[in-house]
């Protein structure tokens, strides 16, 4: 390992998904088909995860991730490696694309290893930089599958903590330095229970957790939830800032933020590469309301990068590094 | 006199498999010409068989080639155009947002020529057709035009209006309005209040059985009030996803003078859904309302569940209302009844 040193101030890093790269698509095709086993997919899968760590290498982001070459889908793949899941029907997510929203139909259970395999091979490369563990939250697992076992939404929750905490378990073996539990669904239900439910399956998850523990949600109505979540158990909240036009911002220094930012300033729902500039702009905007710290700001983009094109993926990252550097000067 | 009872799913259908696959072919280029067009067909006939199969009243034609509810109408009309994917509600689904860079100004109408190609397989059953609500539309679009958001969304209304006309001309017999924006809790009064105004543009010279749908959650008790002064005919209220919400909505505030068209059926799980708790919602509904006519639908479109499950609750619902209708001593509707 190289002695690299994550920045003190504003290091930058990725929320976790990444364009599909070469051999990715052709080796998910041949895993969808049965042609090839968990043990081949995760070995085919090195090269694409090399191109998505010389990407990172390339731009100069500081904590990095496996780019989630192997997962199909955020929900589907944890399904597919545990028990209690049985392959679910094509549902559509948007235009003529479609996942296979998995259907519970026993207890959740942990069953082997189910994302080491490809962050022990990215860590092997990434020169040094820590790569993130990023895991599907339960509550999307559970909101983002069909449930034909659980009649009860918290007990589903909870077991899928259980479930992700064993997950969890073998990277604490490992050493990991960051663990990232991801929660999209909770922000498209923004309801105090549902807030507090997460909280409760975050215990479990991170319980004793000496890593840095991190929570990413994204879209929908974040302001929303925002009280109710500030007591959960982590470190760092990773949020979407970007594609809502910062709109969150008045409500951190509101209800007294003091967690760790993970700040997103990319838009990964646009096309457009957001300049130096304009990143720097983004950032001032968070440094001019004093709610926290230089110290305490990640900088990343507002969500995984997998629907963008690789060219546009990386100019965005470039741009984002850039434009930390600077503000590591500013402030 | 015995209470009139219909049955109609909600909305829109998922799509068959073969009809993903040409969709997928049509964007790499691969398919022959035309061959969309008759697989779109041939898919909209299973649906509408499906349909008639299970006693509908209304029924429509499944809405299989549209990507989200704003899109036809976005692809139809100048000065707006689809952008990135934003999540639909608290769905695992995306729509594309639509970009408003001026009035939009209608270059084909999408539902009538579809009522044509469609009704006569319907009959004896009766058509209907769905569109947006236009303050759905308005509030869920990105306002790039000079207009204020009023005079957009009164646009959006008009265009919507003509779209409605024209559906009516060519023949359909019920038109359904989805305005799900109206179970955000944090819908503004500003935004609401301009719903009355937005409804009388757009059901001008409509001649039709006119349908209110919202769904994904219950209004707010003071949402609810507006809702009832509206000038429709009838109030989808989507019981099977929140029971307890809907029918304290309905002790407290009744219906006013709209037909109920209950969502007896959950359209976003894949469980059978439990007949005498179905039963029990009903009556605990009915004996509140005191209506002569009363509708049974699904608590949102079948668009989010696989399409087996999605043919299973058209059948489902089917039967449920005609059961229940029996056992309940309702007068029910089957256009294709032959016994
Ligand atoms: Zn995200």
């Amino acid at each position: 390992m190289s002695g690299f040193e994550v920045p003190k101030k504003f290091p930058t890093t990725v929320v976790g998904s990444y364009p599909k790269l070469d051999p990715a698509p052709e080796v998910l095709r041949r895993y969808r088909k049965r042609e090839i086993d968990d043990k081949e997919l995760h070995e085919l899968i090195k090269p694409a995860i090399k191109e998505v760590i010389n990407d990172y290498l390339w731009a100069g982001v500081d904590i990095v991730s496996d780019g989630e070459q192997s997962r199909e889908d955020m929900v589907v793949y944890f399904a597919e490696r545990m028990k209690g899941y049985t392959v679910g029907d094509w549902v559509r997510i948007f235009d003529n694309t479609y996942f296979r929203r998995p259907v519970i139909y026993d207890k959740v259970e942990w069953k082997t290893p189910m994302t080491i395999e490809d962050w022990e091979y990215a860590r092997s490369i990434s020169q040094g930089r820590p790569v993130k563990a990023i895991l599907t939250g339960p509550y999307t697992m559970v909101e983002w599958s069909f449930d034909l076992h659980y009649k009860d939404k918290r007990e589903a929750v909870l077991d899928m903590a259980k479930v992700m905490r064993r997950e969890v378990e073998e990277y604490l073996k490992r050493g990991v330095k960051y663990v990232q539990i991801d929660e999209p669904a909770l922000s498209t239900r923004p309801w105090r229970e549902d807030a507090e439910l997460v909280k409760e399956a975050l215990e479990i998850i991170f319980k004793g957790v000496s890593a840095k523990r991190i929570v990413h949600i994204c879209f929908g109505r974040l302001e929303r939830i925002l009280p109710y979540i500030l007591d959960y158990p982590v470190d760092q909240f990773d949020l979407e800032f970007k594609n809502s036009n910062f709109r969150l911002l008045p409500f951190l220094k509101e209800y007294g933020f003091d967690k760790e930012l993970g700040y997103g300033v990319i838009d990964v729902h646009s096309l457009q590469v957001e300049s130096v500039n304009e990143i720097i702009k983004d950032i001032e905007k968070l440094m001019k309301l004093d709610i926290i710290g230089p110290e305490k700001v990640y900088v990343d983009p507002d969500c995984g990068l997998k629907r963008l094109p690789r060219e546009i993926a990386r100019a965005k990252l470039k741009n984002m590094v850039e434009a930390a550097k600077i503000a590591r000067e500013r402030w | 006199m015995a209470i009139k009872a219909w049955s109609s799913v909600l909305g829109g259908f998922h799509r068959p498999r073969f009809l993903r696959h040409a969709l997928r072919d049509v964007e790499k280029g691969t398919l022959p010409l035309g061959l969309e067009e008759e697989l779109l067909k041939v898919a909209t006939a299973e649906v509408i068989g499906a349909q008639l199969a299970s006693g509908m009243r209304y029924v429509t034609d499944g809405m299989l080639d549209w990507h989200d509810i704003f899109r036809p109408f976005v692809e139809a009309w100048r000065n707006v155009y689809p952008d990135g994917l934003l999540r639909y509600f608290d769905n695992n689904f995306f729509y594309r947002i639509p970009i408003f860079r001026g009035e939009p100004e209608p270059s084909k109408p999408i539902l009538a020529p579809r009522v044509r190609a469609f009704k006569e397989l319907i009959e004896p059953a009766e058509m209907k057709v769905v569109i947006p609500g236009p303050l759905t539309f308005t509030l869920l679009s990105k306002n790039e035009s000079e207009l204020p958001k009023e005079e957009l969304a009164k646009s959006i209304a008009k265009a919507l209006n003509m779209e409605l006309k024209e559906a009516v001309e060519a023949g359909a017999k019920a038109v359904q309005v989805d305005e799900p924006i109206l179970i955000d809790p944090y819908l503004s009064l500003d935004d609401i209040n301009i719903i009355d105004d937005l409804f009388k543009v757009l059901f001008e010279g409509v001649d039709a059985f006119k349908i209110l749908a919202f769904y994904f959650g219950v209004p707010k008790k003071d949402i609810y009030e507006r809702i009832l002064n509206l000038n429709v005919d009838a109030l989808v209220l989507p019981l099977a996803e929140n029971p307890k919400g809907f029918l304290n909505l309905v002790k407290e505030h009744g219906c006013g003078d709209k037909i109920p068209v209950l969502g007896i059926v959950n359209a976003r799980n894949i469980y059978d859904d439990d007949y005498q708790h179905v039963k029990d919602l009903v009556k605990e509904s009915l004996n509140t309302l005191k209506t002569e006519e009363v509708g049974f639908t699904t608590s949102s479109w079948l668009d989010l569940i696989p399409y087996r499950y999605s043919l299973r609750k058209t059948t489902i619902l089917g039967k449920y209302s005609e059961i229940l209708s029996k056992e309940l001593g309702f007068d029910y509707i089957n256009p294709l009844k032959i016994i």
